[in-house]
């Protein structure tokens, strides 16, 4: 219908109110785009740091351990899709550390990984996880004179890359949280408070308690620790509890090295001693595995399985092998290992987008009471279109049609906005960090100055509401520009509080575009109670008066 | 001017009646009107304020209905009180054009386009590409012959009463109807202009046009081939 696109047109160029629904629309739009896309971007960056932290698949038995996972590594290592795979060793354990109050000391209850630097380097980040680096001239000069990292040596950082395992002095890898000297600075990096506290300068006690193969408990076993380095996973769950130690030294503490298997029934051999039947392998909890890149976890994952079928049958034919692996271990891609993490941040996101829906309630009622004045006002136009020929359909579509391009126009001027703020919204993030500058309190103060000039000359014309309107406008400026000069700087995502040292700044397209549909329908929603009223209009009744 | 006597009616209206219903009050207005209007014929209906001119002539035009069962209007002999929806916006639009004493012209749109108005109504946007033009050019011709070439850009409030009421007046017989129902047209002009607009009505009368007329001034409807008088919601007289 042409004269319906022409009038709704030209309601929506010559008229400023309906301007207003258009903002609201658009101010909703780039609300939710902001909100969900940084959420998302959160959620991406927990998945990545997930499998940073565990490769693509983990195979685990927990507290009894795998035996013969040599083994089982083998046959991975000769399995299709599969690039590398790492024993661990996970429990739990206590380390005494290096401070506290003056005769206490200070015990932790930590998550154990025993781990094999080199093979675990290829299956996750564990390489670039290693927080501490030796000092390079540049950043010798911008330390304090008392600065331990000055004296840091390269080879105590660099055995987080060995853990002197089966060495003299076994080295131990802390999780970056761990220490409370160590301070997170606002460019997310981290400076141990005082300097004399680095860790790295240290050494600790770590309590294990062994679980033999039999699922029976024996009395914990302790050493001692060099701490090597500190690692960030950038996951402060991860950060927080985690230490890192050598799969050799680990299986030690617990009992899961290789040793003699005696006879379960107590039978004693010649010399009186428990017969010994054989030999009981070394044990590992998990398997961590990487595949090829582009591969889905999901098709890792049942190459994974498969090949543990195969192993589990070669260790059952094997006559030697007295101690069998379990039948059924938990094989997980890394994102269903992460389910605890992601699913609330998940939960949460959704959320937001029930709690937004009722914005767009708001925004559709405005675009309803805009709309249901304008009908009152139009109601001799609607006669005149009547009385023309036009049918009560093509009344209903002209403010359908206005209700939808307005919608569509503040949908995309929304995204746009959103968009915007979420590829800037760390520079705009660290501008509001720091004081104000002088030029924009002087704008604020200039834009006051002249709405103040603007509310006097209303009142010498005697016009109350360009007065009013003018007069709000100088408040409100003048408030902006005494906030912008008292501003000294305000961090909202502060990184000692939050997880990542960066906001995430990537538009969620596809939930942007669900939010631009949304924006619209709502618009039309509001649109139609009004364009049916339109449609109702009795022209008799419209045109017998002027 | 048409011979009245011996033309079939194009137009008719029989024992039309029609009740307004304010609040619990029932305000009848037309008690059994009847009235033929032959093709190319210009006819003034006069009578009092309140006397149901308007009502008449809205009835006439299709928009509004008698009440129902009780009287009808018939266009070439079919009640249009059968009429469907559609066939009634049709009828609005091809066979009827209304001229109003305010003008009542949309504010929002040209001289040109409000004269195009009609002839908008009704086209679809995938065909108008090819008609947009003959539209205009045909709603200028009209414009320029009612002395408004130099106004077809200008919005309604920049003209005077007269020129309003000529752009109602081209809008009104923009798709060619048979017959132009119009509400005390110059009841908002002054003397002089009123003149030049029954002047225009009379020339377009003469091309053919039929004219039903609504006024209370005695001079104005003496333009007309014939004159009816309404009162107190019959025809009373028929001059």
């Amino acid at each position: 219908m042409v004269y319906a696109s022409l009038l709704s047109n030209r309601y929506l160029t010559t008229r400023v109110i309906p301007l207003i629904a258009v903002l609201a629309v658009a101010l909703n739009v780039a609300l939710v785009v902001i909100v969900v896309s940084v959420m998302t971007g959160f959620l991406d960056m927990l998945r990545n740091s997930g499998r940073t932290l565990m490769g693509d698949v983990v195979v685990s038995h927990e507290i009894v351990g795998i035996p013969h996972y040599q083994r089982f590594l083998e046959i991975l290592a000769e399995t299709d899709g599969v690039t590398a795979a790492s024993p661990v060793i996970e429990t739990f354990g206590l380390v005494r550390m290096p401070y506290g109050r003056e005769g206490e000391s200070r015990v932790e209850p930590v998550q154990v990984w025993g781990i094999d630097p080199r093979t675990l380097a290829e299956v996750t980040g564990y390489t670039e996880a290693i927080y501490w680096k030796a000092p390079d001239p540049d950043r010798l000069a911008g330390m304090a004179e008392d600065d331990p990292r000055r004296e840091a040596a390269s080879d105590r950082l660099d055995e987080a890359m060995s853990l002197n395992d089966e060495g003299a002095a076994p080295a131990m890898v802390l999780g970056i949280e761990i220490s409370p000297f160590n301070r997170r600075t606002r460019d997310g990096s981290y400076r141990p408070e005082p300097p004399a506290a680095w860790m790295p300068l240290h050494d600790v006690t770590l309590s294990l308690v062994p679980v033999s193969s039999g699922g029976r408990i024996s009395e914990p076993r302790e050493g001692r620790f060099q701490i090597a380095n500190e690692f960030q996973s950038k996951v402060y769950q991860v950060d927080s509890q985690r230490v890192m130690i050598g799969l050799a030294e680990a299986q030690r503490l617990l009992r899961m090295a290789e040793g003699p298997l005696y006879d379960p029934n107590g039978e004693l051999d010649e010399d009186g001693r428990p017969k010994r039947i054989g030999t009981s392998p070394a044990r590992a909890t998990t398997i961590l595995v990487r595949g090829v890149d582009g591969m889905a976890p999901a098709e890792i994952k049942m190459r994974v399985a498969t090949a543990y079928d195969r192993f589990l049958a070669e260790v059952r034919d094997d006559p030697e092998a007295k101690v069998k692996p379990p039948s059924f271990p938990d094989i997980q891609t890394w994102e269903e290992r992460l389910r605890d993490l992601i699913a609330p941040v998940e939960k949460e996101r959704d959320l937001m987008n029930v709690l937004f829906s009722i914005i767009y309630i708001v925004s559709a009622g405005l675009v309803l009471s805009i709309f249901w004045a304008i009908v009152h006002e139009k109601s001799r136009d609607i006669g005149i279109l009547r009385a023309v020929g036009a049918s009560r359909l093509g009344v209903l579509w002209i403010f359908l049609r206005w209700g939808l391009v307005l919608g569509v126009i503040g949908a995309f001027v929304g995204l746009g906005i959103g968009a915007l703020v979420v590829d800037n919204i760390n520079a705009i993030h660290d501008a509001m960090g720091d004081p104000a500058p002088g030029w924009s309190v002087a704008v604020a103060a200039a834009l006051a100055a002249a709405a103040l000039a603007a509310t006097i000359v209303a009142a010498v014309r005697g016009s109350l509401m360009h007065g009013l309107v003018w007069s709000l406008t100088t408040v409100l400026l003048g408030l902006v520009a005494f906030g912008l000069s008292r501003h000294e700087g305000a961090v909202m995502w502060d990184p000692s509080v939050y997880y990542f040292d960066r906001i995430p700044s990537r538009v969620d397209l596809w939930r942007a575009g669900l939010t631009m549909i949304g924006a619209v329908v709502f618009s039309l929603l509001g649109a139609a109670i009004p364009a049916a009223k339109a449609a109702d209009v009795d022209p008799v009744r419209a045109l017998r008066y002027e | 001017m048409s011979d009245g006597s011996r033309t079939p009616p194009l137009l008719e209206a029989v024992e039309v009646r029609k009740t307004y219903q304010l609040g619990a009050t029932e305000v009848p207005v037309l008690h059994g009107a009847s009235l033929e209007v032959r093709g190319g014929e210009w006819l003034s209906v006069m009578g009092s304020s309140g006397s149901g001119k308007s009502t008449l002539l809205h009835i006439l035009g299709g928009l509004d209905r008698a009440d129902r069962g009780r009287g009808e209007v018939r266009f070439e002999g079919a009640s249009i009180a059968r009429f469907g929806n559609r066939d009634l916006d049709r009828y609005r639009n091809r066979t009827v054009g209304f001229v109003f004493q305010f003008y009542h012209l949309l504010p929002e749109l040209s001289v040109l386009e409000n004269a195009m108005l009609p002839g908008l109504v009704g086209r679809v946007p995938f065909a108008w590409r090819q008609e947009r033009s003959a539209l205009m050019s045909q709603a200028s011709d009209l414009l320029e012959r009612f002395g408004l070439a130099h106004r077809l850009r200008h919005r309604p409030r920049e003209l005077s009463g007269g020129e309003r009421q000529r752009v109602a007046i081209a809008r009104a017989l923009m798709n060619r109807p048979r017959v132009l129902l119009a509400d005390e047209p110059t009841g908002n002009l002054d003397s002089r202009t009123g003149g030049e607009i029954l002047d225009l009505l009379a020339e377009e009368h003469r091309r053919g046009l039929g004219i039903v007329m609504v006024t209370h001034d005695a001079s104005i409807a003496e333009r007309a081939d014939r004159t009816l008088w309404l009162r107190d919601g019959r025809v009373v007289e028929d001059s």
